[in-house]
């Protein structure tokens, strides 16, 4: 990593030794000339925004339901929940691809089916991010069954008083579980957008970065400039603002979260 | 926090003693080779034989391909140790080939010789890290550059070579025969003097483009979204060659302007769009997606644009396949796509290294691939001489009958190279400009608008031609 922050102040283009150039990779980046940094900003920060709350939203929906003591066979819905994120990205991406086929994928089929437009979800610039994110639902297991841990840690004396006290489902929903789950929903959120932020096989995968620019991850772009253009200082300086985003990002989580993440040890 | 520190500290002794290790061995073989004299005296008996370099030269040849492939290159190998003694280690790398390949350069540990991308082979090849062939065929005897083709060199100086292409691979318009003689119409033209000019052609691909009613796509109650068969199809990533057909190129002739944004080549890249989004006879890239991989076969398309290495597959098929040239704008002639095999500079036997080049570029060598269809053979001779051709190019499933007029002697006579192999910075210009093309064959911008639009941030990436 040292070397790396190094590299970033050097002309390195793996063929020749690392000669200095301060700040000059750096500067590329910011004034423009790279035609490519502000655009694949852009779609990572669209992509993080859309993912990280509809991920933590559908995984806590799904965690609450797999928690309710009336659903039967709860063990073999948690199993099916969690087995996409066993399957590698690179066979779910594969799969995603026959899905989302404009024609004969399965999605636009059945949005057919039932008399709704279809959409030309990876072709489109519009439609390729938002189908990554719902791809990337698919693969939610390892949040929920993080979510169903914190549910589970919730003690029942709680819900029972509460119970006692005449509170309705909703009630005890938002006064209790939510209070109560805060933490766990910290913890998901600081991991979820540090993974969303380094989202990356699906662009290698299924559009190579395209169309006409419009999936260019930041992650996607790295590995561009340094494995298929040789930039590896230039790559290291883009790696090295991104560090820095992640770390400025989760910094920010953690300071509001003193707002809103409540701790059962300081009530 | 104690716990990582902990598994950190471990995970640093661990690293230290792995290194320790390696420079323990690495420092064991400089010592075999050097002349410390404080070795076990059989390590001397090693050194006085190392004047015959048969016991101990090995040397790494990487490539990329499928199983065929694999098998064909792994067999020529075997032979050349067979021959000369030697040993060869063959390094396949089926997928991510530059990534890996980039990380043994960067990590001193790249293989002697092996195949690389054009666009890499050159910045490396500027930057000394693969070998410059011509000294060692000027110093050859058994070795005339004139015996092969002119146009497989990859020059990044006007008198510095990185080598030759792995193997010609030539374009040309493959067609289904029983779908063309079911609409009563004459075969393709098979020879450059006759190829057809683009009116004729669009004309003749309408004929052969069918709606769900079986008008096609001359008929005034044509319905080009109801449409069942296409008559032609093609990559149209593949533009250069109607590009250079209309008097164009990728850059300017001086190598200093952007050719693609020029008016002649904006007029081949809008005739090609042209037949997706105008005549309807050809599929867009999104119709492309829903098409079979095997549309010539199931009668989904009439005709299209392939390039040599198509053959092979179909060659397993039963079905009709013909061949023909490509139809022109204002000149005939085909595109000829390549990879280089090269001599990375770091290999310590260079003399070895060239031998196993030339032998991995001898037709003989690879027969099988060329016989398969999948290459088209480096030398000359095999395209002149009657006896050569006969091993090959005819008389097998692989190569219909008129193969030796629309491919052979049309890659030989009027084969373009594609930009990788003579534009400086391709890469990145490309990465630029495909997005922008993007545009055109998605239908959105005409050629003009997306060319002229990207011009001006392609301009400072221009950096002229290699060797011209």
């Amino acid at each position: 990593m040292v070397s790396s922050l190094l590299l970033s102040f050097t002309d390195y283009r793996i063929v020749n030794s690392p000669k200095f150039i301060g700040l000059g990779n750096y500067t590329r980046l910011f004034d423009g000339t790279d035609p490519y940094f502000y655009k694949s900003l852009w779609v990572t920060f669209k992509y993080v925004a859309l993912r990280v709350p509809l991920g933590l939203i559908v995984s806590f929906i799904v965690a609450l339901l797999l928690n309710q003591d009336f659903i039967r066979g709860k063990s073999i819905f948690r199993t099916i929940y969690y087995l996409p994120v066993i399957v590698p990205a690179v066979a779910s991406s594969m799969i995603w691809i026959w899905l989302f086929s404009p024609d004969l994928g399965l999605i636009n089929n059945v949005l057919t089916a039932i008399h709704l437009p279809t959409f030309n979800w990876l072709d489109s610039e519009a439609m390729v991010v938002p189908s990554i994110v719902m791809m990337s639902l698919w693969g939610v297991g390892s949040t929920v069954i993080i979510f169903l841990a914190g549910l589970q840690g919730v003690p029942r004396s709680l819900y029972e008083a509460a119970t006692v006290d005449g509170a309705g489902f909703m009630r005890k929903f938002l006064n209790i579980t939510i209070p109560m789950m805060t933490p766990i929903i910290f913890f998901n959120l600081i991991m979820g957008s540090i993974g969303a932020f380094q989202v990356f096989t699906e662009a290698l995968i299924m559009t190579q970065g395209g169309p006409n620019n419009a999936s260019l991850f930041y992650n996607y772009y790295i590995y561009r400039e340094a494995f298929q253009f040789g930039e590896m200082g230039h790559a290291s300086a883009i790696a090295w603002i991104l560090f820095i985003i992640i770390l400025a990002v989760t910094g920010l989580f953690f300071r509001t979260s003193k707002a809103w993440v409540f701790y059962e040890s300081e009530v | 926090m104690r716990k990582p520190k902990r598994v950190k500290r471990k995970l640093f002794y661990s690293l230290t003693f792995t290194a320790l290790l390696l420079s323990a061995c690495s420092n064991g073989n400089t010592g075999n080779t050097g002349n410390t004299g404080n070795n076990e005296p059989k390590n001397t008996a090693v050194e006085s034989n190392a004047n015959t370099p048969k016991e101990k030269i090995e040397l790494k040849f990487a490539f990329w391909g499928d199983t065929i492939e694999k098998k064909t290159v792994t067999e020529a190998l075997k032979a050349f140790e067979d021959k000369t003694g030697i040993k060869v280690e063959a390094m396949h790398i089926p997928s991510d080939y530059l990534t890996k390949i980039t990380t043994m350069v960067a990590g001193n540990v790249a293989p002697d010789v092996g195949y690389l991308n054009s666009g890499a082979a050159m910045t490396w090849a500027e930057e000394g890290k693969i070998l410059d062939l011509t000294p060692l065929i000027d110093s050859d005897p058994d070795f005339k550059k004139e015996d092969y083709l002119d146009q497989i060199w990859y020059n990044w100086e006007p008198n510095k070579t990185l080598g030759m292409s792995t193997a010609v691979e030539g374009y040309g318009l493959m067609y289904n025969k029983n779908m063309i003689e079911e609409a009563g119409l004459e075969l393709p033209p098979t020879e450059a003097d006759k190829a057809w000019d683009w009116d004729t052609f669009v004309t003749y691909a309408k004929k052969l483009t069918l709606d769900n009613e079986g008008h096609n796509a001359l008929d005034p109650n044509f319905n080009p979204n109801k449409i069942k068969q296409f008559g032609f199809q093609y990559d149209p990533y593949n533009m250069m060659a109607a590009v250079v057909s209309n008097g164009g190129n990728y850059l300017t002739e001086d190598g200093k302007g952007f050719g693609l944004a020029q008016p002649e080549a904006v007029e081949a890249i809008q005739k090609l769009a042209d037949l997706m989004y105008l005549h309807h006879v050809s599929p867009t890239p999104l119709q492309t997606k829903s098409l079979p991989d095997m549309a010539l076969q199931t009668k989904k398309v009439a005709m299209t644009v392939s390039g040599n290495w198509a053959l092979q597959a179909f060659a397993e098929q039963d079905f009709n396949l013909g061949v023909g040239v490509l139809p022109k704008l204002k000149k005939s002639n085909t595109l000829l796509d390549g990879a280089p095999t090269v001599i990375f500079s770091s290999t310590k036997h260079p003399k070895e290294a060239w031998m196993l080049y030339k032998w991995m570029a001898d037709p003989k060598s690879v027969l099988p691939l060329i016989e398969s269809g999948l290459w088209m053979p480096l030398k000359k001779d095999w395209y002149t001489n009657p006896e050569l051709i006969n091993k090959w190019a005819s008389g097998n499933k692989a190569h219909p009958d008129d193969y030796t007029k629309a491919f052979m002697k049309q890659t030989l006579e009027n084969g373009i190279r594609t930009p990788g192999f003579e534009v400086k910075n391709f890469s990145k210009i490309s990465a630029l400009v495909t997005p922008a093309l993007d545009k055109v064959w998605t239908g959105k911008e005409t050629a003009e608008e997306a060319l002229k639009a990207v011009e001006s941030k392609v301009q400072p990436l221009i950096k002229g031609y290699y060797g011209k």
